[in-house]
């Protein structure tokens, strides 16, 4: 190899062996180290987690992030988790973030139903290093992270499973894309994009359903279409309200002020605002009953019905 | 006797021989070793694997699918003692295979890579070979004609390269993840067989174009046939990798089959799933940037190697070459790697969080570091060789601005969004992000920055062109092949603008959005507006103050107001920021596409102030090409990266999940340290690769010297 070669040669190494310093550099500031995995237990991996692979920014939002209202608010969550935990007779309120994600039917908040799955099982599968990640993210939503307190529940947490997820095949040949092409079809007597957003596309009046695939199972995706009333999420029951002229409506709250409320009510297959004061309100209570229609079942083919829950299926 | 001494210095002069020898016999045992491996699976694995309940998407009903893979990932050969009756019974198909207790995902990392890098160079210097070759056709000039062979006799050494690494992949991909292969199989055969014919046509126009070179020379009908065989060449070169590219996107972004069966619905959308087309865009683009950076590396490497001025000459205009090629495809590429990125988003939410906001996010601020450094790169490789540009003095001032501008662009590229705060931190600053730094972080100033770094190189390659040019000759002399180029350019920008401006009134958006897009559609009318006075100046001999008055605009909208605006529309209306971004693209590429229609026909006569003094560069310059080869080469391995890692444990993404011991996601520092490697060894193999297609050259120029033949001279 002659000189020039040689130089060259080492000018090359030089720049590979600055890139894998540049690698190595920001593997620390990110926080996520050496190790195995992308995240490392810090709030800030906890963080990208919570709003990404983890999912939990679908039923939860915090503050003004996100617009989920499946499951609670978790603004101020740290500080919530010591009074619940006093409450609960629970030594200290990581104990009670600790087995609300590795129990979640334990503790149910007032007001919210049994939805929230076993994260470390499919499909959402966190590993324990990202369970752990996302808990010192939650400790610091109104409080400060523990991590040397936080990795002593290290073995409370299980690790993610590594089973497939047990498929579930439609009676039938259908196609995801074509169940996409008629929820989002206007042309048919029902449309599911006129009243929920997937992907930024359809309009927000019953739940987002973006990423749903991902945390629900095809079973809930049938009962929600047959019996949309069976199980209503957080934020969307029906409100009956009755004016002082005995006009009655039955709708979703889109807004409310001191002086009047906006409700979203279904008038032959379109959703329509009403703005009725609230002088004008005789009686207002909520109601066991979804604003979805109930004959969504007798408006689609066989075909059209699978292809939808296929459709809501993957979107992951 | 010369081929006798080439031999002998074999050793002294490769290093890189011994060690592809020694990876190629390493790797060529894998296929006979996992059969070894997997005759020996262990039974307690198999019924792990074969537990009731799991299902495997390409097997049908009531098949029960096993593992020759223990469930803590130990070599199958080391556990199970459950006799041979009892394995018989309850072995299933494998779903994994290990290698020696290998990481088989490195494997297949490594050998896929290398496949890829050289299919990019494969792919993407035909397409400005057969270009080249055609210019110097109609230009008359055979300096073109050569540098065009010279590619060529580069790629089809290389051909061989990609094939052998392709077959390697195809074994190792067979042999050490058989499930997986087995659901691709099923689902995209067809295209397998007609991936394999379109080869051989690739390789049978590959070898025909390149020593049919000298045979079809001469009459103008034989030339045009052998750039005919060229164009074919790139169609099979382009339809192969379409097809490679429907695998690998389908991957991502699964279509046209069950969802959860993984059962065959429609060839035809998993082939075209969401993911195939901006994939495709963004791959050619690179594939020729790519191309051209490795060829302007190539002739660095000749430049400082050269004896004579004649070569440093050659070698010099060569590197000139590759680099223009690579810089022209560089520039619309973040445009192309947007597109992607918002289809990534569009197809999966869950995938684009991952991207940009979750695991991956950090990977691209080394991209913006690699990105940096190219342009960097080659702005100073520019600027350089304005120096040997007599008449280039009259820029050299602009230097220090646009010095200046890439550095800051750079800086603020490289903001992370969320710089990582201790609780302390948070508790002084009063919120979770740092007060001044987020509004770099965000995809708003990243944007801005990346449409301005893009003008800034522009602007350099402009001053660049003009060095050499003196008094012009007036526009309204030029005759109508100026007038025609002229309108041309604007009716090609009206159109790409206009068009978008209407699509942009019938986009579905509630009316509390939709008052977010009308800014928009102002700003791209105003840009067309612009871009019809830019021509109205250049017809009144104003071209210049044309060109300027369009940089300032494009400047002032795709930059600070976008900049701003897009704050504002983060804010309260995200879902406006796509058509924003498209908007962005679309008036930085309608300013560079007119302003170099009018600088070409503005200075199409102009006269000369000196010429080109072709090899006449600093040593320094020739390592910015090499900086630049190196850098795109690690570029393409992180956003391999990147694109494969977005799956995270899943095979096909949704569909088939990946089970094995490897499905979790590597760390940043040791994705540094693998790409690192797949780097090294491509450039050791590229190396060794060209020095064997350069063996022939040695004796043609030996027969040459004893005729006393001399080399013709370059100019510009």
């Amino acid at each position: 190899m002659n000189k020039s070669m040689l130089k060259i040669t080492a000018f090359g190494v030089a720049v590979i062996g600055f890139y894998i310093y540049i690698t190595m550099y920001v593997a620390g500031l990110s926080g996520t180290g050496g190790g195995e995995s992308a995240g490392g237990v810090s709030p800030e991996s906890g963080e990208k987690i919570f709003w990404g692979d983890g999912q939990c920014s679908t039923c939860h939002k915090i503050g003004s992030s996100g617009s989920a209202t499946r499951g609670p608010d978790q603004d101020g969550l740290s500080g919530r988790a010591e009074e619940r935990a006093k409450e609960l007779g629970l030594p200290s309120g990581l104990d009670y973030l600790v087995e609300s994600i590795v129990e979640p039917d334990k503790y149910i908040v007032k007001g919210y139903d049994k939805i929230m799955p076993r994260v470390f099982d499919p499909p959402i599968m966190l590993s324990r290093e990202k369970i752990l990640a996302v808990l010192a993210y939650l400790q610091t939503l109104g409080g400060e992270p523990d991590i040397g307190a936080l990795m002593k529940y290290k073995d409370k947490i299980p690790e993610a499973s590594k089973k497939k997820v047990k498929p579930w095949v439609p009676p039938m040949v259908v196609d995801a894309k074509e169940g996409e092409k008629v929820f989002f079809d206007e042309t048919r007597p029902v449309t599911c994009g006129k009243c929920h957003v997937v992907n930024g596309r359809g309009k927000q009046v019953g739940p987002e359903l973006t990423g749903i695939g991902a945390i629900q199972t095809p079973e809930y995706f049938l009962e929600s279409i047959l019996k949309p009333s069976a199980k209503i999420v957080k934020g969307y029951e029906t409100m009956y309200v009755i004016t002082t002229d005995g006009i009655p409506y039955n709708g979703l709250i889109k807004s409310e002020t001191e002086e009047e409320i906006v409700l979203l009510k279904e008038e032959s297959g379109e959703i329509e605002e009403v703005a009725i004061a609230k002088s004008d309100i005789q009686e207002m209570k909520k109601q066991d009953v979804s604003i979805m229609p109930g004959n969504i079942g007798e408006l689609l083919s066989v075909q059209d019905f699978y292809g939808i829950v296929s459709f809501l299926q993957s979107l992951k | 006797m010369n081929n006798l001494k080439i031999l002998l210095n074999l050793p002294k002069r490769s290093i890189y021989s011994v060690v592809l020898l020694f990876f190629l016999s390493i790797v060529s045992f894998l296929p006979l070793s996992q059969n070894i491996f997997a005759a020996d699976a262990p039974a307690e694995a198999a019924k792990e694997a074969a537990a009731p309940g799991v299902e495997l998407p390409q097997f049908e009903a009531g098949q029960a699918p096993a593992s020759s893979q223990s469930p803590e990932g130990q070599p199958a050969g080391e556990a199970g003692t459950a006799t041979a009756a009892v394995e018989e019974e309850e072995a299933g198909p494998v779903q994994y295979r290990a290698f020696f207790g290998i990481d088989s995902r490195v494997i297949v990392w490594i050998v896929s890579e290398l496949h890829l890098m050289f299919a990019a160079f494969v792919l993407g210097v035909p397409i400005f070979a057969v270009i080249v070759e055609i210019v110097g056709f109609k230009g008359g000039d055979i300096k073109y004609d050569k540098m065009a062979k010279e590619f060529t006799k580069l790629l089809s050494a290389a051909f061989a390269t990609t094939a052998s690494l392709g077959g390697l992949l195809g074994f190792c991909l067979y042999g050490l993840y058989p499930e997986f292969m087995g659901h691709m199989t099923n689902v995209f055969a067809p295209t397998m067989y007609i991936y394999a014919l379109m080869f051989f046509g690739e390789a049978f126009t590959l070898y025909g174009y390149y020593y049919s070179w000298e045979i079809l020379k001469g009459a103008a009908f034989k030339k045009w046939f052998h750039i005919m065989l060229g164009v074919m060449l790139n169609l099979f070169g382009t339809g192969l990798m379409f097809i490679t590219n429907s695998w690998a996107t389908y991957m991502m972004s699964p279509a046209g089959v069950a969802p959860l069966t993984g059962k065959l619905l429609s060839l035809s959308h998993a082939i075209y799933n969401p993911l195939w087309m901006p994939v495709n865009i963004h791959r050619l683009i690179a594939n020729v940037c790519f191309g051209g950076f490795v060829v302007g590396a190539y002739a660095a490497v000749k430049f400082l190697g050269s004896k004579s001025e004649e070569e440093r000459a050659h070698y010099d205009w060569m590197g000139y070459v590759g680099n223009f090629i690579g810089v022209g495809a560089l520039i619309p590429l973040p445009f192309a790697g947007y597109w992607l990125g918002r289809e990534i988003y569009s197809s999966s939410p869950v995938m684009g969080n991952i991207m940009m906001g979750g695991a991956f996010s950090w990977t691209f601020i080394i991209q913006a570091i690699l990105i940096g450094m190219l342009f960097i790169g080659a702005n100073y490789y520019l600027w350089l060789g304005m120096g040997r540009i007599k008449g280039s003095e009259r820029y050299t001032k602009f230097f220090k601005y646009l010095i200046f501008v890439i550095f800051m662009c750079f800086a603020v590229w490289l903001t992370p969004h969320n710089l990582p705060l201790s609780g302390e931190e948070r508790a002084m600053i009063g919120e979770q992000y740092h007060p001044f730094s987020k509004y770099f972080g965000v995809m708003a100033a990243k944007n801005a920055v990346v449409n301005l770094i893009i003008l800034a190189t522009f602007f350099s390659f402009l001053i660049y062109r003009r060095s050499n040019k003196g008094e012009m000759m007036p526009f309204s002399e030029q005759g109508k092949v100026g007038k025609v180029g002229i309108f041309s350019g604007v009716i090609f920008c009206l159109l790409m603008l206009v068009s978008y401006a209407i699509s942009l009134n019938f986009v579905e958006l509630e009316a509390n959005m939709k008052v977010f897009v009308k800014p928009l559609i102002r700003a791209l009318y105003i840009q067309s507006f612009v871009i019809c006075l830019a021509a109205y100046l250049t017809f009144r001999n104003k071209g210049k103050l044309g060109q300027a008055i369009l940089f300032a605009v494009t400047a002032c909208i795709a930059v600070l107001y976008f900049w701003y605006y897009g704050f504002e529309v983060m804010q309260k209306a995200n879902l406006v920021l796509r058509y924003l971004s498209v908007t962005q693209v679309s008036i930085v590429m309608s300013c560079l596409i007119m302003n170099a229609v009018i600088d070409i026909f503005m200075f199409r006569k102009a006269k000369l102030v000196g010429g080109i003094e072709w090899g006449k560069m600093p040593v320094r310059s020739q390592y910015a090409l090499l900086l630049l080869c190196v850098v795109i080469v690690i570029l393409m391995g992180l956003m391999g990266f990147i694109r494969s890692g977005l799956r995270m444990d899943w095979h096909v993404y949704g569909i088939m999940q990946d089970t094995s011991q490897w499905a979790y996601t590597p760390s940043l520092a040791y994705m540094g340290r693998i790409v690192g490697l797949i780097v090294a060894l491509f450039l050791g193999l590229v190396a060794f690769v060209f020095w064997l297609a350069g063996l022939g050259d040695k004796k043609e120029k030996a027969k040459e010297h004893e005729y006393g033949e001399v080399s013709a001279g370059y100019e510009d």
